[in-house]
């Protein structure tokens, strides 16, 4: 495994994402909530660059059996990922499809030394 | 049938799941509360709309429709074709109807002669009628007829429902079936294809083209409604089960489903999982029409897509394009186990009717 300093920890601010190549593959840095997630920019889909899609929340919904009544809400905001071809959404902090029960980002571990950071290949 | 019984069917228990019981438009206006009932017996205009398609062209196909009335008809057909337990329906699709307290009216006029004629004298096993219109008063409807013995499930024709049939407009129907532990069967129609496809009604030249297309996209829309608005999610106890269409179409929906799923599950976030698994979940599907394919590895493949837990057997007796039992009986008998024969053939319709059989 090849460690491979990609950013300093002050260049990316809470939302941001760095795309960059290492060892001929396209990877994309993530900084979320303070941390920092690296994964292929291989959606597992249909191979689309899932890593360069737009990033948004998402919706999730209850229903009240009692009333009958269905109450949509607008949740995690800032931590989805939807791949530009089709759609498919991941979510950032940790990889996993939200449609695709057990399928996940192909992630790769991400280190903070001395105020860059390490992603291992 | 005059040959006797095969040996494999002797040692095998059937239940048919899709048997209709033809009612003279004279016959329920008995059971029909006025004005309506005189608007059958002394009214010169059709209530009941027709197409005018001629399904049995002609006379080529024979009619075993019209002398179907009763229960000793029933029996005979028992006798005849190695049924061991019918699951009757009164057949009339309700949703055509404009009026929605005549269709309420009829619901509950099916219902009563359903029970007077069939069900309180003899051991069948039959599917309360339920009109769509008025929702909470179908739902009144499910619970005064859940006690009587013999009703096993709720009955809805997908032709002539506005709106579609997984509109949450109509859950006070799935709450009240799922609270009486009674399966939803959604029946798809050939004549009643004019309510929902009038310009291809219109436009079509022949009955090959209705009958090729009606109960597939009737059933289709309503599966595609009842997924995309969450009802197997919302009410998660409740079984669904599709007559009428064949199985061939069901493959197709369940892996589109899927694929539209994965890119649009935010729209439908009340789903949990892939509308795959709510299908073998709760979903079950009657075989009749079943496909002819010219090769028959080609629906052996179908039926195990399908699988012995979803599929159900059904002869859609006595309409016109009825199966005999040995037309799935060939493709179980030559290339399913006994096991997953016994399934089709009673298991899995006792697991989705909670058939105490």
């Amino acid at each position: 495994m090849n460690d491979h300093t990609v950013a300093t920890v002050e260049e990316l601010d809470d939302g941001d994402r760095k795309l960059i190549e290492l060892e001929g593959r396209e990877v994309a840095l993530f900084r979320i909530d303070g941390e920092f997630r690296a994964y292929t920019n291989w959606c597992l889909h249909q191979g689309g660059p899932a890593c360069e899609g737009s990033v948004t929340g998402t919706s999730t919904a209850e229903f009240d059996r009692d009333d009958l009544q269905t109450d949509l809400q607008w949740c995690k905001e800032g931590e989805v990922l939807n791949c530009p071809w089709h759609g498919w959404e991941y979510d950032i902090p940790t990889g996993e499809c939200l449609s695709k029960e057990g399928t996940k980002l192909p992630s790769h571990p991400v280190e903070v030394n001395d105020g860059e950071v390490i992603v291992s290949l | 049938m005059s040959q006797a019984k095969s040996h494999a069917l002797a040692d095998t228990t059937v239940v048919d799941t899709d048997v209709h019981i033809t009612v003279e438009e004279e016959t329920v206006a008995k059971y029909l509360e006025e004005p309506y009932r005189s608007s059958i017996t002394d009214s010169p205009h059709a209530m009941f709309p027709s197409s005018s398609w001629d399904q049995r062209m002609g006379g080529k196909i024979d009619d075993h429709f019209s002398t179907f009335t009763g229960p000793e008809d029933v029996q005979q057909f028992q006798s005849d074709f190695d049924i061991d337990y019918p699951i009757i329906n009164t057949f009339e699709p309700l949703g055509k109807f404009p009026q929605p307290d005549l269709a309420m009216s009829l619901m509950r006029a099916y219902n009563d002669l359903l029970l007077d004629q069939f069900l309180d004298d003899y051991d069948f096993l039959g599917l309360a009628a339920v009109a769509t219109q008025k929702p909470e008063e179908a739902a009144a409807e499910i619970d005064r007829l859940s006690n009587e013995d013999g009703i096993v499930g709720i009955y809805i024709g997908t032709s002539g429902e506005y709106p579609p049939l997984g509109d949450p407009a109509n859950d006070p129907i799935y709450r009240a079936a799922e609270d009486n532990d009674l399966p939803v069967v959604f029946h798809g129609n050939g004549d009643e294809f004019m309510f929902d496809f009038p310009h291809h009604n219109k436009g079509f030249n022949n009955y090959f083209e209705v009958q090729t297309l009606g109960h597939p996209w009737q059933q289709m829309a309503t599966m595609s409604s009842l997924l995309g608005e969450g009802v197997p999610a919302k009410f998660p106890d409740l079984n669904f089960v599709f007559l009428e269409a064949g199985i061939g179409w069901v493959p197709y929906m369940m892996h589109r489903m899927n694929k539209i799923y994965r890119m649009r599950r935010s729209e439908v976030p009340l789903l949990e999982k892939s509308p795959e698994e709510y299908l073998r979940d709760q979903f079950y599907i009657g075989s009749q029409p079943l496909g002819e394919p010219n090769t028959s590895d080609d629906m052996k493949r179908m039926i195990e897509t399908l699988g012995a837990d979803m599929l159900m057997f059904a002869t859609d007796y006595p309409h016109w394009d009825f199966d005999h039992l040995e037309e799935l009986d060939k493709y179980l008998q030559h290339y399913f186990t006994d096991a997953e024969r016994q399934k089709i053939l009673y298991e899995t319709p006792v697991e989705a009717f909670g058939l105490s059989v």
